[in-house]
C-alpha cells in the first residue's frame, strides 16, 4: 500500500516533464524565428537558446531528483 | 561490499580512450605540415577547430581560452565514448552518478578559478556578496545548483536511455515469443532495435556530450567580462 503511494508520488514528479517539454520546444521555435530574421547573429542566438533551454530544464531535473529520492530512499 | 558493474566499464572506456589517443598522437607526429591533411589527422583538425570556435565564442580572454581547449576536447571525447558504450553492450560509465558528479565538480572548480584569475582576489571575494551582504546564501545556492543541474542532466538522460532500452528488449522478447517456430530467437529486436539504438545511444549521446561541453564553456564565459 505504502509503496504504491510512493510510486504515484514519483510519477507525479514526472509530470513536470510535460510542461518543460512544451516550453523548451518554444525556446527552439523562437530561436529559429530569431535566426530567420537575423541570420548574422546566429551564433549568439544559438548559445543563448541553449543556455535558456538548459536553465529552464533545471526545473525538470530537480523533479527527477525528487523522484529518484522518493524511489530509492523512501521506497527502498 | 559489491563492486558496481559500471566500475569495469569506466576502466574499459578509459583504457580504450588512452589507446585511441596514443594512436592519434602517432599519426599526428608522422604528419607532414605541408601536405594535405586526410584521414585521422583531418578528423582531429576538424574537431579542434570546432571546440576552439566554441570556446573562443564564449570565453573572450584569449590566454584562458587557449588553456581550456585541451581539457574540453578530452572531456567531450570521454563523455561521447561513455555515452555510446551502451552500443557495445557494456554499461555506460555516465549512468553512474559519481562520474557525472565529478565531471560537473571539475567544471564548477574551473568556473571559480577562471573568475578568480580574471577579476583578482578582492573583486572575486566581493562577487560572493553581490548585490549586498545577506545575498551570500543565494550565491552559494546558485553555485550548487550549477553543479546539480550539470551532473543530473547528463546522468538522468543516459540512465533513462539505458533503462528504456533494457525494458524495450524485454518487450521485444515477449512479442517475438508469440511467433511460432522461431520464437526463441528475439526476431523483433533484430529488426527494430537498431533504430532505437540510433536514437537513445548515438543521437542522445552526441547531444548530451555537446550540451555538457557547451554549457560548461558558457558558464565559464559568463564569469569573464568582455574586453571591449
Amino acid at each position: 500500500m505504502e509503496k504504491g503511494i510512493i510510486a504515484i508520488a514519483a510519477a507525479l514528479c514526472g509530470m513536470a516533464g510535460c510542461v518543460t517539454g512544451i516550453f523548451e520546444g518554444k525556446v527552439a521555435i523562437h530561436a529559429v524565428d530569431a535566426i530567420g530574421k537575423n541570420p548574422d547573429a546566429s551564433s549568439k542566438i544559438q548559445s543563448m537558446a541553449i543556455i535558456g533551454a538548459a536553465i529552464s530544464e533545471t526545473c525538470a531535473i530537480y523533479c527527477l531528483l525528487i523522484a529518484f529520492l522518493l524511489i530509492f530512499v523512501l521506497g527502498a | 561490499m559489491e563492486i558496481q558493474k559500471t566500475i569495469y566499464s569506466i576502466i574499459i572506456v578509459t583504457a580504450f580512450m588512452a589507446l585511441l589517443l596514443l594512436l592519434v598522437n602517432k599519426a599526428l607526429t608522422k604528419f607532414d605540415p605541408l601536405s594535405k591533411p586526410k584521414g585521422v589527422v583531418l578528423i582531429v583538425m576538424m574537431a579542434y577547430d570546432f571546440i576552439d570556435g566554441l570556446i573562443k565564442g564564449a570565453v573572450k580572454k584569449k590566454e584562458i581560452a587557449d588553456k581550456l581547449v585541451p581539457y574540453f576536447m578530452s572531456v567531450i571525447l570521454y563523455i561521447f565514448l561513455s555515452n555510446i558504450a551502451g552500443l557495445f553492450s557494456i554499461e555506460c560509465p555516465t549512468s553512474n552518478y559519481s562520474v557525472t558528479l565529478s565531471l560537473a565538480l571539475i567544471t564548477c572548480v574551473l568556473i571559480e578559478v577562471c573568475s578568480f584569475k580574471v577579476k583578482g582576489g578582492k573583486s572575486y571575494a566581493k562577487g560572493w556578496f553581490e548585490p549586498f551582504a545577506p545575498f551570500v546564501v543565494m550565491n552559494v545556492i546558485s553555485k550548487l545548483s550549477t553543479l546539480l543541474s550539470l551532473s543530473l542532466r547528463l546522468f538522468g538522460n543516459i540512465l533513462a536511455g539505458g533503462i528504456l532500452m533494457s525494458v524495450i528488449y524485454q518487450l521485444f522478447a515477449r512479442v517475438s515469443a508469440l511467433i511460432p517456430v522461431v520464437g526463441n530467437i528475439n526476431i523483433v529486436a533484430i529488426v527494430l532495435a537498431p533504430f532505437l539504438h540510433f536514437y537513445f545511444d548515438l543521437f542522445s549521446g552526441v547531444m548530451q556530450s555537446f550540451l555538457f561541453t557547451n554549457l560548461s564553456v558558457n558558464f565559464i564565459g559568463n564569469e569573464i567580462p568582455n574586453e571591449e
